[in-house]
């Protein structure tokens, strides 16, 4: 059996034991963990706890790549903002998350194959890759700081992406717009 | 083999010194990798130990302090007996409290009862490792500070709402979704001045931040710009007095509605951790405001040459802590004068008058940019 797990594994593939592959090993394992305990604990506002923590772990996935903005955005954005809000309407609708929900035991078999012919083919399509880097290739001096992040992000350029930076802004105002139309009372209720 | 550095002086002077120190092992133990992880090693704990000094180290002389102003706006003497003017209270309290049984109410989120606390804690601590104390003595001094603090305050709303939440207790419940109602709303324009303080500053880094505030009193940011910086610097502080869920703004807590909010089921040790949270939050938010506003570690010159010599003799890490303590005892005066406002009426201050001023602020200190 290990005999032949070893001869999948090809031969260009050095054995990461550098301190950054120690660090990614023991946060994408703390990632497992908390993805496991999400869908498995009976209880919903835990499921979102758990969630919490894996998002973390992916923020810091991207502190280990050097993506120091993308890092801090994942956590500003996920756990400051979007989980929050799931926690808030959990709080709000579900009875206190009292209501324990089952998962039933069919769709489990089918994500668990579903899961492993992916594995299987993540495996089969990354392997061939030559020199697959174990170390984080470091980026260029200055490449992912916030600075040079702000100028492309809003450059005129051709490297530049101002157009759906304006055309997001856009978007979140409509967003505005409609949230404020939605929760302000209507003429009939004030005369109520 | 990569291993991660500590990189100021500090840091520095660990690694010229551990391997003169690990000459004297055997041989077998003379290896550059391990001096440097030794040496990390070394700064590593160097570092939490500095937090955690500023952090636990400030929260029973801010309990007492807390204590001494409000009696005094009372009209009272305030802790008298244990101590030369009550000073040992402190450390009774903390004693009594530390050696409580730990419990949980039954019908309990066991788990997310007992996690919430250390959630709570997160963000102080990160944002007090930010903090730079003077030119060379900071934590982690790292390029993006202020989207550093903005990030993490979440894990604050975060703790208190599952705190309230596992109490398995109404009003628990209510102060909980009053208090995250409130953080949520408050951290907008809390991290609109901070964007305000960038634009100025043209850095996020805290280090930067500081530094660029060099030379006299008019150099501060709170003066630098005219009226602009003043009206900043107030708006900061109405919204971390709320960002902390201080008074006035502590309806979340508001003993008379709600018997203690979030953390009425608390005792014994977690319940210590939230009050270290809030006293640390005022530590840290009273940092933040010194060395975004105040001009951080640097003396308070007044362009006299003769003063300022002897006013910059004074190492920077005293006239922080000074800037901090008054801005605490601003915190501390507030908070024992002026009467809590309705849950409605909060809201409708911040979404109507503070969220608007600031983005006309904001607006007012581009043109200033541009004019000057």
């Amino acid at each position: 059996m290990l005999a032949t797990l070893s001869g999948l594994i090809p031969q260009n593939l050095a054995f990461p034991t550098g301190g950054m592959d120690l660090a990614f090993y023991v946060v994408a394992l703390f990632m497992l963990v908390t993805a496991v305990c999400t869908v498995a604990v009976k209880n919903i506002l835990q499921s979102a706890v758990f969630l919490i923590f894996s998002f973390v772990g992916t923020a810091i996935l991207y502190l280990l790549l050097h993506a120091e903005f993308t890092a801090l955005a994942q956590v500003m954005v996920y756990v400051g903002g979007v989980v929050i809000f799931v926690v808030f309407t959990i709080l709000l609708t579900s009875r206190l998350g009292e209501d324990a929900f089952a998962v039933k035991i069919p769709r489990v078999f089918a994500a668990f194959a579903l899961s492993i012919i992916f594995t299987l083919v993540m495996v089969k399509c990354l392997l061939p890759i030559e020199g697959l880097a174990s170390n984080a290739v470091a980026a260029p001096e200055g490449y992912a700081s916030l600075k040079a992040f702000a100028l492309r992000l809003l450059g005129y350029g051709p490297d530049g992406f101002v157009i759906p930076f304006e055309v997001v802004s856009i978007l979140l105002l409509m967003t505005l717009v409609c949230a404020i139309t939605i929760a302000r009372k209507g003429k009939e209720d004030e005369e109520k | 083999m990569f291993v991660p550095s500590v990189t100021h002086p500090i840091g520095d002077f660990v690694r010229s010194w551990v391997p003169k120190l690990t000459a004297y092992l055997p041989d077998a133990l003379h290896n550059a990798t391990l001096d440097s992880i030794t040496a990390f090693l070394v700064n590593a704990l160097i570092c939490i130990v500095a937090v955690c000094a500023v952090n636990i180290g400030s929260a029973p002389i801010l309990i007492y302090m807390e204590r001494k102003v409000c009696a005094h706006v009372q009209c009272r003497l305030g802790p008298m007996r244990l101590g030369w003017h009550g000073t040992l209270q402190t450390i009774a309290d903390v004693i009594k409290m530390l050696f409580k049984e730990v419990y949980s109410p039954s019908g309990a989120d066991k788990l997310m009862f007992y996690v919430a606390p250390m959630i709570v804690l997160i963000a102080p601590f990160i944002i007090a490792a930010l903090i730079p104390f003077d030119h060379n003595l900071i934590v982690a001094d790292i390029d993006m500070g202020i989207p550093m603090i903005i990030a993490v305050n979440g894990f604050g709303v975060l703790g208190i709402l599952l705190g309230g939440w596992s109490s398995n207790n109404k009003y628990s419940l209510l102060g909980a979704l009053r208090s995250g109602a409130q953080m949520i709303s408050y951290e907008i324009s809390f991290a609109m001045i901070l964007l305000f303080v960038v634009m100025i500053s043209g850095s996020t880094s805290l280090m930067d931040i500081a530094q660029a505030q060099d030379g006299t009193v008019l150099d501060w940011l709170i003066f630098k710009i005219p009226v602009l910086g003043f009206i900043a610097f107030i708006l900061f502080f109405i919204s971390s007095t709320a960002e902390m869920n201080r008074a006035p703004f502590d309806i979340a807590e508001a003993e008379q509605e709600l018997t203690g909010g979030y953390h009425t089921e608390y005792n014994g040790t977690p319940f210590a951790m939230f009050y270290l949270a809030e006293y640390i939050a005022l530590v840290t938010n009273s940092a933040l405001a010194a060395t975004c506003f105040l001009g951080g570690f640097h003396a308070p010159c007044i362009g006299v040459a003769a003063i300022d010599g002897v006013l910059q003799m004074v190492p920077g890490v005293v006239w922080l802590f000074a800037k901090i303590y008054f801005m605490i005892w601003c915190y501390m005066m507030v908070r024992w004068t002026f009467v809590r406002p309705r849950v409605d009426q909060l809201m409708a201050f911040e979404w109507k008058f503070l969220l608007p001023v600031n983005l006309v602020l904001l607006a007012a200190g581009a043109i200033y940019m541009i004019l000057v």
